[in-house]
């Protein structure tokens, strides 16, 4: 070919339209309000020069719908493609808010389904970044029949390959199913907002006055409604959060986790910090997540969803370098009993490590559900239900350490040997019981304590033998609910070896299209 | 009656400190044992331990369950009990209890306790002894009308202070006549939480005294002698932060006008054993008397070394009827020392407490240096008792020469765990006034402009150092290289189930 | 259809104190840095009792991490302790622009100093108050403990009840700036 003939010219002179259509004015707009371009977010996420767009040329249909007349960009407001993220293969898409307001059009969305579909076929995970202003209204139902396009393959790919959102800007009215049906969604604090109704319309239907930020903002996303599981301070940090996190992902759901080297300064296995931790004294609290930094590997524990339900921990760890999903119960807050929104946490956690052949290590020490009315009216027994039901279907290794108390109903709950715990240590301040001792004995020495000249101290004392004799984790052990108490100082080598064991576990449900789990 | 076994019923710093004594005289030493600190230093300093770590919800606290520490006392045959400081020490029933027990107490009589304990018995005993005292009400006042009543006579400002008890708890100044009503409630509250005493009682606030206390000593043989003075006006909140011995403000004709006034107090109340008797100090010289706290103090180490006596020692031979070994004529103060308080607050964030565990504590050693401290690597300061991590006391021939010797103490007092105080005590050594030993009670809100000594190039190393050490964390995370499945080989049983 | 490799690494990262203050130092960061136009080596030592400390101009600076959080530092030199967030430069703009559109319209949160038991609320919601103020009565380590109001300005939410127990950095009372 001619270099400078006209096939080549025409080609050079194309690449040089789509290079100019790059609009430093509304660059600028975005930078001055604190966000990345499109592109720019896309040199964060990907790997440095691996990253291949695809459909770069693409229009919307007609420039004029007869509702309003539509930009004819290239590429529709949405850049999506594929590259390497740590050196594996990812798809993503990025909405360009530069370009109409970043709104979804047929095309635009059309763009998303290919490389969706792109991704399911290849068996890679998808990363959507968000910042667009919804569907495009010029467009009319197109725009909608695009979202249900997506949201389609949202759920076709649900559980096949990971699926990770990153909010970096608004998300609203439909756009938001697409996020809460993906695995995890990544917000930026005070520039990123996901609702169903903006503020506007609350305004006009209620006469409500809420900010964007007060109303979806990342902080109302990550503790209140739970929506968002990962928030960080700017844009850079979220995208390097979320390279963080495909690093504990298999690509899909017929591999296992990539694994990692131990750092040089990883020290022996022999923990001694872990025998301290745990308070003697049942009611003295204390944070679970010195328990999970002390056994997981060095600098390896990666906390999802910290600032909701926060009486239950969730995150992953690696042990030995392989990744394991960690469920904990939290006992500095609401004393680490079980409610509605710690078991929503906690079930749909288990699902995602189900699906995605991921091993789970259960740290217990709980007390029970939390009781109230409030509780009780919300429906816990529903929501309660689920954590148990994840577990129970799930065919992952599943390992539980009974760091303290398990009581009632929650120690079944929580990965019990009956609900099909591979293994269950429990370590020696462990009280495994129908319920507390001071509940227990006021049942069953009833009579005693109302005959007793000093009640009290008659409890006190019966509760201690109770403590001592019944609820202590031996009589467990010696009946195979607990298949070892352990050296807290030795839990990491013995899961360790636990979780080799496990490796090859191989467990078949009974065939079925799929279960009805409690929602 | 020689002592051959003392229980302390104290834990921490002062715990270790009888022990040292103990372990001079050869008596056989206990403590105690409490769920809220099983690895405590303390208990490994003792011969022996009793062992209350067992009860977990108990309602009364370990220290200040009277029966309890008398039972284990009496069913051990121990012949004595040091209170230490704090807890059951001004109790006058846990020394009256001792006494019916048969065990001695190692502190004054339960009636001393119990009337230098009541501010306003203390007060009206000072008056009948001549000793100088501040205008006020004469005893508890009933409620805030009462209290408004009598400020307005002797006019503002006015302290409330609670009758049962001292350590800034319970004390309220009142600037002006509108706010009595809600500072007495808050004082009253506050007494009452603290000291099961909401009696409250008025007097004139002096503004900025100076607070100075002399150390007493007195065997039961009617023998007084006083060791001198401590300055104690660096205070925050009516806590002490840094004491001193001599102080700065005293001449010796003043020092035995106050000492004479110190052993009068002790002596209305046929006082025997250690004692503190506390005086403010007027900006002309003129000083009256405040309380007397019947007890071993924290700041006690300053005057032992000047002294060069062993009060525990001493409260030890007084309990065995011992007379004192010496006269007033006696005992010198000889060079200077300053003991820094160590405590485990947030000085930047107004001194809030920093709990927490101290990792690693490390201290020069020397022989102008002694650290007197319950604290040792690894050791865990709770909510449940105070946060004092230790007391460096610094001695020098005089006072420029502790001053200089301080400043090198505490740049290599190093601990790491939680935030201390260590950069306020550098921070009043840079301080002139505090230099010229001008200064008195409202140091610290007026003199001190800022809590703590920073260097300007200190702010520039912790940024260097946290960008340096995000950048590292940054680069292990990219940098570790994952090991993906590719071209390894999966064994079929696995690989069964993955293609099911 | 790659786009043309674009650098996404800056080569500057600042180091920004709780009063605003910007330390700049160039990428990549070894332990050496720029100060007054000469390059000093900073070195990180261990003593043998295990604590990390720098030599700077010949003296030894005891050093701390006390608190690390995504990108938000507390340092403890010498004892006394520095608070930062690490930022690009890009990420330092953002900050400031978030914080100018805040300026305006957010108010002020007071928070609770440490864990207590509220005892008792002197302000209302919609009542104005004076710096300096009295706001809660918070008890905690057995003192009576005064919150006082950092602004002067409006109430605009209280947070909490009287009798309720909270812990510290719990959001207590949030004031408009007069």
């Amino acid at each position: 070919m001619d270099v400078k003939g006209k096939n080549f010219t025409r080609f050079l002179e194309r690449k040089q339209a789509h290079n100019d259509q790059h609009d430093s004015r509304a660059e600028a707009k975005q930078h001055s309000k604190g966000k990345l371009t499109a592109w720019e977010r896309l040199d964060i996420l990907f790997d440095e020069d691996t990253f291949e767009e695809v459909d770069a040329f693409v229009t919307a249909d007609k420039s004029d719908t007869g509702f309003g007349t539509v930009q004819k960009a290239f590429g529709d407001g949405v850049i999506i493609g594929h590259g390497l993220i740590r050196g594996r293969l990812t798809f993503a898409y990025a909405q360009d808010f530069t370009v109409m307001g970043g709104s979804l059009g047929s095309v635009h969305a059309a763009k998303i389904m290919k490389i969706q579909d792109m991704a399911l076929k290849m068996g890679a995970p998808m990363v959507g970044l968000i910042d667009s202003g919804g569907a495009r209204i010029q467009e009319g139902v197109a725009s909608l029949a695009g979202y249900a396009g997506i949201f389609h393959r949202n759920v076709q790919s649900s559980g096949v390959i990971p699926q990770i959102s990153v909010i970096l800007g608004p998300a609203a009215g439909g756009a938001v199913y697409s996020p809460s049906i993906t695995d995890f969604v990544f917000m930026t604090d005070q520039t990123s907002y996901m609702f169903v109704t903006g503020p506007n319309v609350v305004k006009e239907v209620l006469n409500e006055d809420v900010s964007f930020n007060d109303l979806g903002g990342a902080g109302v996303h990550s503790k209140k409604s739970g929506v968002a599981h990962m928030v960080f301070p700017d844009e850079e940090n979220t995208l390097m959060g979320v390279r963080q996190m495909l690093a504990y992902l298999p690509s899909n759901n017929m591999e296992n986790s990539p694994e990692m080297e131990l750092s040089a300064d990883e020290t022996a296995d022999v923990e001694e910090k872990l025998r301290e931790i745990v308070p003697d004294d049942p009611n003295k609290p204390y944070d679970v997540k010195d328990v999970i930094t002390h056994i997981v590997d060095k600098r390896s524990f990666y906390e999802v969803a910290e600032n909701y339900a926060q009486n239950i921990v969730i995150g992953f760890g690696r042990l030995d370098g392989k990744v394991i999903g960690i469920v904990a119960n939290q006992p500095k807050v609401l004393a680490g009993t079980l409610d509605i929104n710690s078991s929503n946490k906690g079930a749909r956690f288990i699902r995602f490590c189900d699906a995605f052949n991921i091993p789970l290590l259960i740290l217990e020490d709980v007390p029970g559900f939390l009781p109230g009315i409030d509780q009780e009216h919300n429906g816990i027994i529903r929501h309660g239900a689920k954590i148990l039901y994840a577990f129970a279907d799930s065919t992952v290794p599943r390992i539980t350490v009974i760091l303290r108390k398990s009581y009632g109903g929650a120690y079944c709950v929580m990965n019990s040997k009956n609900l099909g715990g591979d293994f269950n240590f429990a370590w020696p301040t462990a009280e495994i019981a129908v319920m507390g001792p001071e509940g227990a004995v006021a049942i069953i020495y009833r009579k005693d304590l109302e005959t007793s000249d000093d009640p009290a101290a008659r409890k006190k004392e019966l509760a201690a033998q109770y403590r001592n004799e019944i609820a202590n984790p031996y009589v467990a052990e010696e009946r195979g609910f607990i298949d070892e108490v352990i050296d807290p100082a030795e839990t990491r080598t013995k899961l360790i070896r636990a979780f080799e064991a496990l490796e090859t576990k191989h467990v078949d449900n009974p065939a079925r299209k799929h279960g009805n789990i409690p929602l | 009656m020689k002592i051959k076994s003392l229980l302390i019923a104290n834990r921490g710093e002062i715990a270790i400190r009888i022990i040292r004594t103990t372990r001079k005289m050869g008596i056989r030493s206990f403590v105690i044992k409490t769920a809220k600190e099983p690895n405590a230093w303390y208990l490994e300093e003792a011969d022996e331990i009793i062992d209350f770590s067992e009860d977990f919800d108990d309602i009364i606290p370990e220290f200040l369950d009277i029966e309890r520490i008398i039972k284990s006392a009496k069913k051990r045959n121990i012949d004595a009990i040091h209170p230490g400081y704090g807890f059951l020490a001004e109790n006058p029933d846990f020394a009256r209890r001792c006494e019916e027990e048969k065990i001695t107490f190692i502190g004054p009589s339960h009636d001393a306790i119990y009337r230098m304990g009541h501010k306003t018995i203390a007060k009206e005993l000072a008056r009948e002894h001549g000793v100088p005292l501040l205008g006020g009400s004469p005893g508890a006042v009933r409620d805030a009308e009462e209290a408004r009543k009598i400020a307005n006579k002797i006019g503002y400002p006015v302290i409330l202070k609670a009758a049962a008890g001292g350590g800034g708890r319970g004390m309220r100044v009142v600037e002006k006549e509108k706010n009595i009503e809600r500072m007495f409630t808050l004082a009253t509250n506050e007494a009452a939480k603290a000291f099961n005493n909401p009696d409250v009682f008025l007097e004139r606030f002096v503004r900025e005294p100076r607070h100075i206390e002399f150390q007493i000593l007195a065997d039961q043989h009617g023998n007084v002698v006083h060791l001198g003075e401590r300055e104690c006006s660096v205070q925050r909140k009516h806590q002490k932060l840094l004491e001193e011995s001599p102080s700065p403000a005293l001449t010796p004709a003043l020092r035995k006008k106050m000492g004479e006034a110190a052993i009068n107090i002790a002596k209305s109340v046929n006082y025997y054993s250690a004692g503190t008797v506390e005086f403010l100090l007027d900006s002309d010289n003129s000083f009256s008397f405040m309380e007397m706290n019947t007890r071993i103090q924290v700041e006690h180490p300053v005057t032992e070394m000047v002294t060069g006596i062993d009060l525990i020692e001493q409260m030890i031979l007084i309990a065995e009827g011992e007379k004192l070994p010496f006269t007033q004529k006696e005992i010198k103060l000889n060079g200077w020392a300053i003991e820094w308080r160590i405590n485990a607050e947030d000085v930047q964030s107004g001194f809030s407490p920093s709990l927490g565990t101290i990792e690693k504590i490390s201290w020069p050693e020397s022989e102008n240096i002694r650290v007197d401290t319950g604290v040792r690597d690894g050791s865990v300061i709770t909510p449940y008792y105070d946060s004092m991590i230790a007391k460096l006391i610094v001695y020098g021939d005089t006072r420029e020469k502790a001053m200089q010797l301080s400043s090198q103490a505490i740049r290599k007092f190093w601990i790491k765990g939680t935030k201390t105080t260590l950069a306020f005590c550098r921070a009043v050594l840079q301080n002139s006034n505090f230099r010229k030993g001008n200064f008195n009670t409202s140091f610290l809100s007026k003199e001190l402009k800022i809590h703590y000594h920073n260097e300007p190039d200190d702010a520039l190393l912790a940024a260097f150092f946290a960008t340096y050490d995000y950048a590292r964390e940054i680069n292990e995370n990219e940098e570790k290289p994952l090991h993906t499945e590719n071209g390894k080989a999966i064994t079929p049983w696995v690989l069964k189930k993955r293609l099911r | 259809m790659a786009r043309s490799a674009k650098k996404k690494t800056s080569t500057k990262l600042i180091a920004l104190s709780a009063t605003n203050k910007a330390y700049e130092f160039k990428k990549p960061l070894e332990k050496r840095f720029k100060y007054q136009g000469k390059e000093v080596d900073v070195r990180l030592h261990e003593d043998p009792k295990g604590f990390s400390y720098i030599v700077w101009k010949n003296k030894k600076y005891m050093l701390d991490v006390i608190e690390k959080k995504q990108n938000r530092y507390t340092i403890m030199v010498n004892g006394v302790w520095h608070s930062f967030t690490v930022e690009t430069p890009v990420s330092l703009k953002r900050k400031r622009y978030l914080e100018k559109q805040a300026d305006s319209s957010a108010g002020v949160t007071i928070e609770a100093p440490m864990p207590g038991k509220i005892i008792d609320i002197m302000v209302e919601e919609g009542g104005e108050v004076k710096e300096g103020e009295p706001i809660i009565i918070l008890e905690a380590m057995k003192m009576q403990n005064e919150i006082n109001s950092h602004i002067t300005g409006i109430v605009q939410k209280v947070s909490v009840k009287k009798g309720e127990s909270v812990m510290k950095d719990d959001a207590l009372i949030e004031i408009k700036k007069a």
